[in-house]
Formats: structure tokens, C-alpha cells, sequence
């Protein structure tokens, strides 16, 4: 018994040597491949057919946004000085397969914690949530998922801030998000969100007139809170989705190339086989005369 | 020469002084946005009026500057003889120095596009929730109610 498993591993390990018996390899590979480029094809096609409402999305958000900023301009607006409280807000996604986004943004956010070494983060997305439970875990106070897999909606964004005032009130707000600079290349940015506080205290604030026992400015740094989420969201969406279909066009020409490689590959070594069964047929044929 | 120069400049001086007719009648830009689409951009208008937290208003050019919560209601924006209005579901209105005026809502939409029967049916079924027990039902209920009631009233 021993000694049949014995004699059929050195079978095994000789026919390793042997080339022929790769055919078989070769084909699974090949065919493998041939899914893989499949896969990465239809989602490169996804990926371009989302691009194009990402993108519609981020402008409006973009335009949206634009009122806000343009008050802060003109209030004279600044953050507070050497204020202690801060909260880092990353916005990535929960799903992969999109190049160097993700990794992009933790690298942004351990250069933003340098920063401000004493800051809170608050996670939106998977990816970044993990990239943050690595380097610095016990920083990390909130954490959203689930977002990100549709265009963003202003409805998420008003969720996700609805939770985040639970964490009390901050001086200092930061957002990072992925901007989206051409359907190339992104760029992780940082966005800073004035507080109530900081509002009130704008140089130019009296340039308005301001209606304030309607509670104007806290709604405003809230709206504002959530026009910045919103619009992270959708230029990191976009971002993704362009990063996504750039990443997945490059699998399939590797994949597309790797195909050629292993089909001329394949082709050769059924010919070799070929050829050496023929002349064991030729060879056993002669010897018989 | 000189004489000549400073005549020059002084009346140079005197036509940026004078608010002429033509310029207080200049118009309003309008920028009309939403988180997901946008309605006008930099658009010429003469009037808006919009539904303010403190009362409605009416912006003409050269307001003075101010920024304003909106409650749910109508914006009306007035171009020439031309006007068109809009259900609002709240937001902001800012004017800013420049004549620029920018209103951003979550929801907008033409006021045509309304049905009144379904607004009374709704505002009928929120008005029973309203009522209701369950204190999260009830608020949200209430934010219905009074959505709808201004829209109720808005539609001819």
C-alpha cells in the first residue's frame, strides 16, 4: 500500500518535469484568463455608463455648493486659531477594485492627523474605515457604510450629519475627499467646515443682514457641514467610478495580453506534442520492418 | 492742458456718482440650485420673491445684502413681464453685494407640475398621522402637514 502511494507521487513529481503535461495547465489558465478579462470588462462598461451621471451629479453638487462659499468670501470668514477639537471626515466608498483611491485618502488622512495631532476621525466608507483601524484605531469615533454604491444623494448626506452632531461640537471641521480633477486623475483634498462659532465671528458678517433669532447661522454651518459632505461624496464618487474604469481597462489589455501570450504558448505545445506523438508512432512503425 | 485733464476726470467722477435710472434698474443674477440639479445659473431676472422665514420678500437689483432661511413655498421670479414659479421645500436665499442673488433648495419644482386632488388627499392622510401616537410618525407627519398646506395654498 506504502509503496503504491510512493510510486505514484514520484509519477506525479515526474510528470511535473515533463512538458507536455502542462497542456492541460495551459487551457485552464488560458481559460481563466479569458473570464477574468470577462469580468473586468463589463465592469470597465459599468463603470463608463455611471461616469457620466457621477459626473452630472458633481457639477450640480458643485454649483450647489458655490452659494455657500461664495458668503464665507464676502463674510471674511476664518477658522478658529490653535483650536483643540477637530474632526477629520474621510470620504471614500465600501468597494475596491478602483486603483489607488483608497489608498490615496489614508494616506491623506495620516498626513492630516500629523496635522492635528489631537483630531477625531469619522470614517464614511469601509475603506478608509480599515485603513484607519490600522494605523490609528483608537482615534477613530464614527464610522458610516453602505454609501457610495449609487450616485450620493443629498439625503445621505443629511444622515450621515444628523449622526455626526451626536459627537458634540468642534471647532474645527475637516473633510477629505478625493476631488475629481479630469476623467484621469484625482487629487485628495481637504475642505475646512466653519462652525457656528466661527460664523460669528467673521470679520465682514455685519456686511449682511442678518435675521439671527431664527437661529440663521447654525442652520447655516449646518447646511454647510452637509454641502460639503454631499459634495465630497459625489466628486469622491466620481473620482472612484473614473478610477474604477481606468483600472479595469488596464486589466483587460493585461488580460488581453496575457491571452495572446498563453494562446501561442498553447498552440506550440500541442504542436510539440503533436510532433513527438508522430514520431513515437514513426519510430514504433520503423522498428517493426 | 492740465485744466482739460482735470475737467476730464471730474466728469468721470460725477457720471459714477449719479445712480443713473438705467443702473437701478440693472437686473438681478440669479443662480437657482438644487443638491442634484441645477435651475439657473447666473441667470438675468428683475424680480424674485421668495417664501422667507420672517414674512415673504421680494428682491429687486441692488438689495442690500442678506442671508435668509426659507420656509416651504412658492419662488416666484419675475423677468420682464415674464414670470415662472416654483414649489420650494425650504433652503436659503443670499444676496450678496454684486447684485447676485442665489437661492438652494433640496426640492424645487414648476408649480404646474403640482396636482391639487393628490396634494388633498396627502395632506389629508398626514393630518390623521399627525395625530398619531408614535412620536417619530407624528413629527414627521407634522413636517408633511405643513409642506403640503403651503402647497395647498399656493396651487390656483
Amino acid at each position: 500500500m506504502y509503496r503504491i502511494g510512493a510510486q505514484q507521487i514520484a509519477r506525479v513529481s515526474s510528470a511535473k518535469a515533463r512538458n507536455y503535461a502542462t497542456l492541460r495547465e495551459i487551457e485552464m489558465r488560458l481559460k481563466s484568463i479569458k473570464n477574468i478579462e470577462k469580468i473586468t470588462k463589463t465592469m470597465k462598461i459599468v463603470a463608463s455608463t455611471r461616469l457620466g451621471k457621477a459626473q452630472k451629479a458633481m457639477t450640480s453638487s458643485r454649483v450647489y455648493q458655490e452659494s455657500d462659499l461664495d458668503f464665507f468670501k464676502i463674510a471674511e470668514t476664518q477658522l478658529p486659531e490653535g483650536s483643540d477639537r477637530t474632526l477629520i471626515i474621510a470620504i471614500t466608498s465600501d468597494k475596491g477594485l478602483c486603483g489607488s483611491i483608497h489608498s490615496q485618502m489614508g494616506k491623506k488622512v495620516r498626513s492630516t492627523i500629523a496635522e492635528y495631532p489631537n483630531a477625531d476621525i469619522a470614517a464614511i466608507g469601509d475603506k478608509t474605515k480599515v485603513q484607519v483601524l490600522r494605523s490609528n484605531a483608537d482615534k477613530l469615533v464614527m464610522a458610516f457604510n453602505g454609501v457610495g454604491k449609487e450616485t450620493p444623494s443629498f439625503n445621505e448626506a443629511s444622515l450621515i450629519v444628523d449622526e455626526l452632531v451626536k459627537l458634540g461640537t468642534y471647532d474645527k471641521v475637516v473633510v477629505l475627499y478625493n476631488k475629481f480633477t479630469s476623467s484621469v486623475s484625482f487629487d485628495p483634498s481637504a475642505a475646512e467646515i466653519y462652525s457656528e462659532a466661527a460664523i460669528d465671528a467673521s470679520s465682514k458678517l455685519a456686511v449682511f443682514d442678518i435675521e439671527d433669532d431664527n437661529g440663521t447661522t447654525e442652520t447655516l454651518a449646518r447646511i454647510a457641514l452637509t454641502n460639503a459632505i454631499f459634495a465630497g461624496m459625489a466628486e469622491g464618487y466620481a473620482s472612484e467610478i473614473s478610477a474604477r474604469r481606468n483600472a479595469m481597462d488596464n486589466a483587460s489589455k493585461n488580460a488581453g495580453d496575457m491571452i495572446n501570450k498563453y494562446s501561442i504558448l498553447y498552440n506550440r505545445t500541442r504542436q510539440a506534442v503533436i510532433t513527438n506523438e508522430l514520431v513515437d508512432i514513426i519510430t514504433g512503425a520503423s522498428s517493426l520492418d | 492742458m492740465f485744466r482739460q485733464t482735470i475737467r476730464a476726470v471730474s466728469k468721470v467722477n460725477r457720471v459714477n456718482a449719479v445712480r443713473t435710472y438705467a443702473e437701478a434698474a440693472s437686473s438681478l443674477k440669479l443662480s437657482f440650485s438644487m443638491p442634484h440639479d441645477t435651475i439657473f445659473t447666473n441667470k438675468e431676472v428683475t424680480q424674485v420673491n421668495v417664501p422667507a422665514l420672517s414674512g415673504d420678500m421680494g428682491i429687486l437689483a441692488n438689495h442690500v445684502p442678506i442671508v435668509e432661511q426659507l420656509k416651504p413655498g412658492v419662488v416666484e421670479i419675475l423677468e420682464g413681464s415674464n414670470s415662472s414659479k416654483f414649489f420650494i421645500s425650504g433652503g436659503f436665499v443670499s444676496v450678496l453685494p454684486d447684485s447676485k442673488i442665489s437661492i438652494t433648495s433640496v426640492e424645487a419644482f414648476p408649480l404646474d407640475a403640482f396636482d391639487k386632488s393628490s396634494v388633498k388627499t396627502l395632506l389629508a392622510e398626514a393630518q390623521k398621522n399627525a395625530a398619531s401616537s408614535d412620536e417619530l410618525v407624528a413629527a414627521e407627519a407634522s413636517i408633511e402637514v405643513e409642506v403640503l398646506e403651503a402647497l395647498n395654498t399656493a396651487l390656483p
